[in-house]
This record gives C-alpha cells, sequence and structure tokens, in this order.
C-alpha cells in the first residue's frame, strides 16, 4: 500500500488535468444552444474534449504503473523515476493546453449569455431554461 | 378488517423502505472516510507487525503519518484547483494569460509535491530492510484495497 500511496502522491491528483468537468456539459449545451450548426459544432468540440480526457486517463493509467515500478527500484534507479515522471508532467501539461485551445474553441461558438447559462455557478436560469428546437 | 390489515402492511412497508433508505444512507456516509481510516490503521498495524526494531519501528510510523498527511494536503489542493478553473472558466472574458498563470501555478506545486514526496519515500524505504519492504507490500486488507480507490480519485 506504501507504494501505490507514494505514487497517488507524485501523480499529483488526478485532476491534474483541470478542465474535463467541461466536457461534460453536453446535455446542458443541447438544451441551451438552439438546434442548428452552432449547436453541432459546439457538440463536436465536446466530443473532441472528451476524446482528449480519455487519452489522458489512459496516460494516467499507464504512468501510474511506471511510477510504482520506478518507486519500488533502489535509489541508485533515481533517474528511471525521473524519467517515467518528466513524461507524466510533460503529458499533464500537453493535455491541459489542448484542453485550453479547445476551452477557447467553444468559446467562439457560444454567445456570452449561454457561456453564462452553461457555465456560471450560481446560474439557476441553467435549470429554468426551456428545450432549443 | 381487510381494510385495517390493508393498512397495517402498508405501514409496515414504508417503515421498511424507511429503514432501509436510513441503513443505505448512514452506510454511505461512513464508507469514505471511515474505510480510509480504517486502511491507514491497517497499515500502521502491519508496520507494527513487521518491524522488530522499536527505534525504526517509531520512526517507519513517523513517515506514514507524514504521507497520510500529505495526502490530505493534496486533496485540500486539488479541491482548491478545482474551485478555481470552475470561477476562471465561468468567466467569458477570462483570458489565455490567466488561465497560463493559473496553469504555473499549478506546475510550481506538482514540482514542489514531487520533491517532497521522492524524499519521504526513500526516507521511508531506507527505515525498512528489503525483508520488511517485502512483507509490508504483501499486506493488502479489504479496507486498503477499498482505499486506494478512493485515493485514486483524488
Amino acid at each position: 500500500m506504501l507504494i501505490a500511496l507514494f505514487t497517488i502522491l507524485l501523480l499529483g491528483g488526478s485532476s491534474s488535468f483541470v478542465f474535463d468537468y467541461i466536457a461534460d456539459t453536453r446535455d446542458n449545451i443541447k438544451i441551451v444552444v438552439p438546434k442548428g450548426e452552432r449547436q453541432k459544432a459546439a457538440l463536436g468540440t465536446l466530443k473532441t474534449m472528451k476524446k482528449s480526457e480519455r487519452a489522458y486517463r489512459k496516460h494516467l493509467r499507464k504512468a501510474g504503473k511506471e511510477l510504482y515500478k520506478a518507486l519500488d527500484l533502489p535509489d541508485d534507479v533515481e533517474s528511471e523515476l525521473h524519467g517515467v515522471w518528466t513524461n507524466h508532467f510533460a503529458e499533464v501539461q500537453r493535455r491541459n493546453h489542448e484542453m485550453l485551445d479547445l476551452r477557447f474553441e467553444l468559446r467562439e461558438q457560444l454567445t456570452r449569455e449561454e457561456w453564462g447559462a452553461i457555465f456560471s455557478s450560481d446560474s439557476a436560469e441553467q435549470e429554468s431554461l426551456p428545450p432549443q428546437s | 378488517m381487510f381494510d385495517g390489515f390493508m393498512r397495517h402492511s402498508a405501514m409496515l412497508l414504508i417503515m421498511g423502505l424507511a429503514l432501509g433508505i436510513a441503513a443505505c444512507a448512514g452506510k454511505d456516509d461512513v464508507s469514505a472516510i471511515d474505510v480510509e481510516q480504517q486502511a491507514f490503521d491497517d497499515l500502521r498495524f502491519a508496520i507494527r507487525e513487521v518491524i522488530d526494531d522499536p527505534l525504526r519501528e517509531m520512526e517507519a510510523l513517523s513517515l506514514t503519518n507524514e504521507l497520510i498527511e500529505s495526502l490530505h494536503h493534496l486533496r485540500e489542493r486539488v479541491t482548491e484547483r478545482r474551485r478555481r478553473v470552475v470561477a476562471l472558466n465561468e468567466n467569458y472574458d477570462t483570458s489565455r494569460e490567466e488561465f497560463e498563470a493559473f496553469f504555473d501555478e499549478i506546475e510550481v506545486d506538482i514540482q514542489a509535491n514531487r520533491v517532497d514526496a521522492i524524499e519521504s519515500e526513500r526516507a521511508l524505504l531506507a527505515a525498512l530492510t528489503p525483508e520488511e519492504r517485502k512483507s509490508l507490500e504483501k499486506v493488502q486488507t479489504k479496507a486498503m484495497k477499498a482505499a486506494i480507490s478512493t485515493i485514486q480519485s483524488i
């Protein structure tokens, strides 16, 4: 259990990947954005985000296994541990920037009001909006 | 009489459902935190069992407590990261630079965390003999398995 706990600690929390929740707003987009080209484009962006999230989760499992193995090695194989961690962290950064690009792509596809209705933390309006057709 | 029987049955059914729901809610309430606590207690118990030398045992327990504390801090930091990203994202006008600055903060945090984690891992492993290490890794209680799954989702 000790090595597993250190592995989790080293991964820095699975949510180092910070934008994954945006990819889960598909239902809200369908409610808030009228059916048509813009809705289609926004849903397409979310689909790409979801794909990136799945790829990240897959990477995370692989990195976890590699870190677990490297942590179990003696001190003199520190470079192995460093290598695995550096690769993992580079992937976290790459994926976060990819998601940031997609976040701005999505922003271009939505109006300010739609953005507020979908992402505002205190938007009761989100609940009350009728489905668009 | 039939009405009375039906009323009685319906009441029993409602009471049964209520008790069932209460039991389920109670179970869920205690599960996450209590299972984690049980797993850490099991780990401490295993360390006491496996290490014969009192000084090394004390050191290993102290380092394990530090590890547990670090995991609690990681969970707090991740919650804060989540809160920050939601706040940044909900603002339509947040600039790319503001997000980049936020990423930089996470990077510094993760890098610092990495150094501390490796140092304490090495210190803990140094406090154990290779045999003790093997024996400890073999110990896997139900609570430990369950706790690792929940801690992994931090």
